[in-house]
């Protein structure tokens, strides 16, 4: 095979998984390796955790503003450090970060390190959705409800829907949902429980749009996997989690 | 709001971030306070991640708002968000803490080996390499435009992948291939021209 396609090595810099015939060719051209490495240079000096985008926020002392007013003569003053000596000062409105931070849309799974920029993901959807989850028991021999939560959009998604954990007779147990989405052609939707700090998950099946039921596997901790979330997935052949959630609740146990 | 004990009068209505990165742009003393109402705690964040809490974390803060603050005419509204540029020049505090780090280690080592009657030929301690690259990259994403910088920025720091970046910008595949290839290329130019030699 010719040498890989510059636009190639660069995404291969990138440690984004190059296409089969690609991937091979550079495992055994030295030439196309000292080019990614050449390139991998920029990427290893600033992709790392610590210039991540912005995760979890923490307030700073009122020691910090006092310093940058001091510097800048400024003499308005953040809400929150108006009444420095109150404890009851006003709320800081929650920090909004920018956009490619705040939209929940997107979540690399299959990246190199997720763990960093799933985690803040995760607490976002607990923020948002933790709320909405209800737990109940009904009598009777119909299955026991157990917890339901709202499925809600991810981002500008239109997907929504609902989640019930149900016991059945034999001890059982399943998850109903029912999914409020648009129809997918090339793509379909699937359905995982993931733990909080989005690492593990587990698939649970094939979703389409309207109500299903899934079987759960006998003895997971559904505390453990307490996230409800539905994703697109590409016709690949790919049996991970494809990074897209259009919709997600969190189970409150 | 009649019952708001504030000191400044702040309308009915706060300004939305847009307005926020426009007044700040523009020299509104209220746009400082704002920001940092909205984007301390981020900012904030990124740095203690850094550092863990303590003085060097505060102190990134405090100089992120300072020097976005002395350095505003930098900002440009139409280039994107307040936010996401605050967030940039918090990236340049934490590799110049770095950097001042690197150096007080090399000062100290070098101290040490003079004191101890320095072997001959007087090797100079090493410059950590990825310290530098650090500064010359971000220096170097400073300079490009848009879109190229915020589909580097989301490779880098958002770590996307260029089919997710097509989709969260809605830029064709292919652009956002080519322009990835082309930045690549040119921090490593920069990095090649004004860099440390790597060690063969």
């Amino acid at each position: 095979m010719p040498h890989c396609q510059p636009e190639q090595l660069a995404l291969a810099a990138l440690h984004e998984t190059l296409p089969a015939d690609d991937a091979a060719h550079l495992a055994s051209c030295a030439q196309c390796r000292s080019e990614v490495a050449a390139l991998q240079r920029a990427v290893d000096a600033v992709a790392i955790p610590e210039l991540a985008a912005p995760a979890t926020a923490v307030p700073p002392p009122p020691a910090v503003w006092a310093a940058i007013a001091a510097a800048t003569g400024v003499t308005a003053a953040p809400r929150s450090e108006d009444s420095a000596t109150s404890v009851a000062a006003a709320p800081t409105p929650a920090p909004v970060a920018d956009a490619a931070s705040t939209d929940g849309r997107v979540l690399p799974f299959r990246s190199r390190r997720p763990r960093l920029l799933l985690v803040a993901a995760a607490v976002a959807a607990g923020a948002a959705v933790g709320a909405g989850a209800v737990a109940a028991l009904n009598g009777g021999d119909d299955p026991e409800l157990v917890a339901a939560v709202g499925l809600d959009p991810l981002g500008e998604e239109s997907a929504s829907g609902r989640a019930e954990v149900v016991v059945r007779e034999d001890g059982s147990r399943a998850l109903q949902v029912d999914l409020d989405a648009p129809a997918l052609t090339d793509e379909y939707y699937e359905i995982w429980l993931i733990e909080p700090d989005v690492v593990e998950m587990v698939p649970l099946g094939v979703l389409r749009p309207g109500t299903q039921t899934f079987e759960l596997p006998t003895g997971i901790d559904l505390e453990a996997y307490p996230i409800v979330d539905v994703s697109v997935e590409p016709l690949d052949g790919d049996p991970t989690h494809s990074g897209v959630s259009v919709a997600r609740g969190v189970l409150d146990s | 709001m009649t019952s708001d004990p504030g000191p400044a009068p702040r309308g009915a209505v706060d300004p939305d971030d847009a307005e926020v990165g426009r007044r700040f742009a523009a020299g509104d003393e209220q746009a400082l306070a704002l920001a940092y109402e909205r984007w301390a705690g981020q900012l904030h964040g990124m740095a203690v991640r850094a550092f863990g809490p303590g003085p060097d974390a505060e102190d990134v803060t405090q100089q992120t708002f300072i020097a976005a603050w002395t350095g505003r005419a930098r900002f440009r509204p139409d280039q994107g968000p307040l936010p996401a540029w605050l967030t940039g020049v918090c990236r340049h505090k934490i590799a110049d803490t770095w950097a001042r780090r690197d150096r007080q280690r090399r000062e100290a080592e070098a101290a040490v080996s003079q004191a101890q009657a320095a072997p001959a030929g007087g090797t100079t301690p090493a410059v950590d390499t990825a310290v530098a690259d650090r500064m010359l990259v971000l220096e170097e994403l400073d300079r490009l435009g848009q879109p190229q910088r915020g589909i580097i920025e989301l490779a880098f720091f958002a770590d996307l992948t260029h089919a997710q970046i097509a989709e969260r910008t809605g830029i064709p595949l292919g652009t956002v291939k080519s322009h990835i290839r082309r930045t690549l290329e040119r921090l490593r130019n920069r990095l090649e021209v004004d860099g440390a030699a790597l060690p063969a």
